[in-house]
């Protein structure tokens, strides 16, 4: 679903990406996990062309997304994006937030956009809050909204770039249960995090990054379990 | 007591109720309220474009951009509205006041740009990248999301500025237009009394400024509703 070649990013003279390669396939849930400023959150933001990636290639569905003439706008629609701050818009309801997107991008009309973002709604369990504007929500509730805006889309793969980092503890939680519903229901997802719990549990394959290369790949009991590379059973006894 | 009340009232009735005077200001006021309102229409109008420009990834733009606001921030308005009524608008006869508005159209738009440039920067680049990983382009992006939010957060210094320029219009005499100013200055030289006509003129635009303030605070409130905690 998505192949990367040999992707690169330099931000001036910093090597970010030094050649990745990976593919990622349709249900896939790759979590990928590293050390800060080991080029994770780079690499996600590559997928979906936030970031230009300087060297490689990127293929969604076999085609190139990082070639000149490609519509960008085309690409980001087939794939949600989850931030670490949320970006909510804050001039606008939950509701509005949902479906502004699809209505603008003629996706759908509105009454299909509401009836679709109520349903979303449920689904994170924040039926009530469809009214509610996001400064009136907590962090794990604003969460679950971005959530639930990057599926009215209706996307094919959805990237989280560190969703629970900005949020207080107790709240990580009701977070994680949406997205674990998520992949049980099939979803392609690419998530960079810190919860190595919910990695472990949820994760079909794991990714350690260091150094802006892929150190290391396989199922979570091999990652966790038996890592191979020096520097993952560094990392993983100094954070598990 | 008595001695210096009539004596007020008799400067009252010689400044503004002799010869009809008041009439003076009364269509002065209706001259600085059409130049102020055309300037502010044409002020924004410009800020936007020029704001563009300078935010554009074109480097002629910004440069033009660049230039403009320059020049008008280095001058001074009087100068400007000399320059356009004498010079640039010479051979064309419109009325006078409209030649006005757009020289102070064209003033405040330079410094209306810097206030629309800093509001749209305020805005956090997540909001950008939220909207653009929605799959929505540059100009949806744009409309619908940074410039909704920093609308609110340039309205106190946009009123700001309309404030300045209806004071601003204040040097329109020199052009031969009959404002509040003029009036007033017209009313000194023609009862060779200073204290009423100028206090009078001061009351005047201090009451029109008040009657704004009070309006735009209004629509501020308004604005704020999303604020709500």
């Amino acid at each position: 679903m998505i192949k990367v070649k040999n992707l690169q990013k330099k931000f001036g003279d910093l090597e970010v990406l030094k050649g990745i390669d990976e593919h990622i396939r349709q249900g896939e849930v790759v979590v990928v996990i590293g050390p800060s400023g080991s080029g994770k959150s780079t690499f996600l933001r590559c997928l979906n062309l936030l970031e230009t990636a300087t060297g490689g290639e990127i293929y969604v569905d076999d085609e190139q997304i990082n070639a000149p003439k490609v519509n960008v706008n085309r690409i980001r629609q087939k794939m949600g994006m989850v931030f670490q701050q949320f970006n909510l818009f804050p001039h606008l309801t939950i509701m509005e937030n949902i479906t502004l997107a699809p209505t603008l991008l003629k996706k759908m009309n509105k009454e299909e956009a509401v009836e679709k973002g109520r349903q979303l709604l449920a689904r994170v369990n924040l039926s009530e809050k469809a009214d509610a504007y996001p400064a009136q929500l907590s962090g794990g509730q604003k969460q679950r909204v971005a959530i639930a805006r990057a599926l009215a889309m209706d996307p094919e793969i959805m990237l989280f770039d560190e969703p629970t980092s900005a949020l207080d503890p107790e709240m990580v939680g009701e977070v994680l249960d949406v997205m674990k519903d998520l992949a049980k229901s099939g979803m392609t997802m690419v998530i960079v995090t810190h919860e190595m719990g919910f990695a472990r549990e949820v994760a079909s394959r794991v990714l350690f990054m260091d150094q802006g290369i892929v150190m290391e790949s396989g199922t979570p009991e091999e990652v966790f379990g038996n890592p191979r590379n020096e520097r993952t059973r560094n990392f993983l006894s100094k954070v598990l | 007591m008595a001695a210096w009340w009539s004596e007020v009232c008799d400067m009252f009735y010689l400044c503004f109720v002799r010869e009809d005077r008041y009439k003076l200001l009364v269509s002065g006021i209706g001259v600085t309220i059409k130049v102020s309102l055309l300037a502010v229409v044409l002020g924004i109008i410009i800020g936007m474009l020029i704001a563009l420009c300078n935010l554009s990834k074109n480097r002629f733009l910004r440069t033009l951009g660049g230039i403009y606001t320059d020049i008008i921030r280095g001058t001074p308005s009087v100068t400007q509205l000399m320059i356009i009524y004498f010079v640039i608008f010479a051979s064309v006869h419109w009325p006078k006041w409209i030649i006005a508005a757009i020289a102070f159209g064209i003033n405040s738009g330079a410094y209306v740009s810097e206030i629309i440039r800093a509001g749209i920067l305020s805005i956090d680049k997540g909001q950008t990248e939220a909207g653009r990983s929605l799959g929505l382009n540059a100009y949806q992006t744009m409309t619908r999301i940074v410039i909704p939010q920093a609308v609110k957060n340039i309205f106190p210094a946009l009123c700001n500025e309309f404030i300045v320029l209806i004071k601003e219009t204040a040097i329109v005499g020199y052009v031969g237009l009959m404002d509040i100013q003029k009036a007033g200055d017209f009313i000194k030289s023609a009862t060779f009394q200073a204290f009423m006509p100028l206090i009078g003129t001061a009351v005047i635009y201090y009451v029109l400024i008040k009657i704004l303030t009070l309006v735009l605070k209004r629509v501020e409130n308004r604005l704020r509703r999303s604020d709500i905690r």
